[in-house]
């Protein structure tokens, strides 16, 4: 069975409709089946989407072990919420909204600690423009993996600086690849205002990843 | 420089998939435009190294640690639920138990019960005693603190009742020292009499007594002060 990716497959390969259908469809089974007390179904739904919550929270909070810790909150959310599930939009929007929402709570509360990152960006007590610790080496290339993996290390601390309402939407776009209408689903919001907020987003990260581009 | 065939042109940059294809429009005003074709340059460079940033997966663990939650989590809201039933519970047997009582008190409240000797009929002196309006005392002006029954009682012309107090307050006090004994051996109450609330009971000339207890009137006492005060130098204003 081919596991689709992307939402946009759903558009432009009309020949995975009907297994897409099939897999959203069976998403509500499986919480159907939770609900009745089948906690393989609920270990099924966790399997298909526990890498997905994870990658997305840590992109959102820059932090593995935290991304881990409010993945498995999410899922505990959506246990003990699976009576009231609706069927009315698909469970993936309903299962990112949750994580949406923990994740920006977590920002928020980190903002009040006022905790600075080590090994990323941090922000200066003169309300002066970030600056970056680790600046991009100027040297010739001398590994192209290492290169890569700069650059991705580079791009996700400069993610980490963005405010919390550019972050969500940059990263279901231009990460996981979800459709603008999924984006706005997930975050209860318009479709313009989701575009708006990804363009403004990309200028940032233009801005901070110059060397880069 | 912009102009604004840019605007539109840059939004469909930003709108279009990676590996989409772009408009006519779009495809001409990129040849001339090198301010477009330099954004069209950054944000596609950009956008692959964000897509490359690819999927983190969750540790192994990920699922142990889960059901471990979830099972945590379910002992948690059972004990929750039984606590608050538990709560409900005790609480209903506190109104209950609080119901009891009030009404327990109040049935032993119209018992013939004098806690203080009964004041002396038609005597000066007691200006403690609500004045009837009327020479025939009805129950509800001097007595009637507790709540209105609801017994359904046939009408029966009402006695008169026995007063054992009356109030001359229109009348000039007779003034009591300590030394002095009191005038016709009537009782008196003395300036440094019980804290405790007065009370006078009441015949009804049906049997029933009942008591009506009056809160203690200081006279600016040496001994109420100083009760009140208990810091107070003893004998001290």
């Amino acid at each position: 069975m081919n596991t689709l990716t992307t939402i946009d497959e759903l558009a432009f390969a009309p020949g995975l409709q009907e297994e897409a259908l099939e897999d959203t469809t069976s998403d509500h089974a499986l919480l159907e089946a939770t609900r009745s007390g089948d906690q393989d179904a609920f270990a099924e739904l966790v399997s298909r989407y526990r890498n997905q919550i994870t990658s997305y929270i840590y992109r959102m909070t820059n932090d593995y072990d935290g991304a881990v810790d409010l993945a498995q909150e999410t899922f505990v959310r959506v246990y003990r919420a699976r009576d009231r599930y609706q069927r009315s939009y698909a469970f993936s929007t309903y299962i990112y909204r949750i994580a949406t929402n923990l994740a920006i709570s977590e920002l928020r509360k980190r903002k009040r600690r006022k905790l600075v990152s080590l090994t990323g960006f941090f922000q200066p007590t003169d309300g002066g423009e970030a600056k970056e610790l680790n600046p991009p080496d100027g040297r010739p290339l001398q590994d192209s993996e290492l290169v890569d993996a700069e650059r991705r290390n580079a791009v996700q601390r400069a993610i980490g600086t963005l405010p919390e309402k550019y972050r969500a939407p940059l990263i279901l776009r231009d990460v996981d690849g979800r459709s603008y209408d999924e984006i706005a689903a997930i975050l209860e919001t318009s479709e313009g205002t989701v575009k708006s907020r990804i363009s403004r987003a990309r200028g940032f990260l233009r801005e901070k990843m110059r060397a880069y581009l | 420089m912009k102009d604004k065939r840019c605007e539109p042109v840059r939004r469909e940059l930003e709108e279009l998939t990676l590996n989409g294809e772009f408009s006519a429009t779009t495809v001409e005003h990129l040849r001339g435009c090198g301010e477009c074709r330099q954004f069209q340059r950054q944000q596609t460079r950009l956008r692959q190294i964000v897509g490359s940033l690819g999927t983190v997966s969750a540790p192994a663990d990920f699922d142990f640690r889960l059901r471990a939650r979830l099972a945590a989590d379910s002992q948690r809201s059972g004990f929750r639920s039984f606590a608050v039933k538990g709560l409900a519970t005790a609480a209903v047997v506190v109104v209950f138990g609080v119901g009891v009582a009030v009404i327990w008190q109040r049935n032993a409240q119209q018992g013939p019960v004098a806690e203080a000797p009964p004041i002396q009929q038609s005597k000066p002196h007691e200006e403690k005693v609500i004045t009837p309006p009327a020479p025939e005392v009805t129950p509800t002006v001097a007595v009637n603190h507790e709540p209105k029954r609801k017994i359904e009682r046939p009408f029966v012309a009402k006695p008169k009742r026995t007063l054992t107090a009356l109030d001359f307050s229109s009348e000039r006090a007779n003034v009591i020292g300590n030394t002095r004994t009191a005038l016709n051996n009537e009782a008196v109450f003395p300036i440094d009499a019980s804290l405790q609330s007065l009370k006078v009971s009441l015949d009804d000339g049906r049997g029933n007594a009942r008591t009506i207890s009056f809160p203690t009137v200081s006279f600016g006492s040496q001994r109420v002060l100083t009760t009140a005060n208990q810091f107070a130098p003893k004998g001290v204003w």
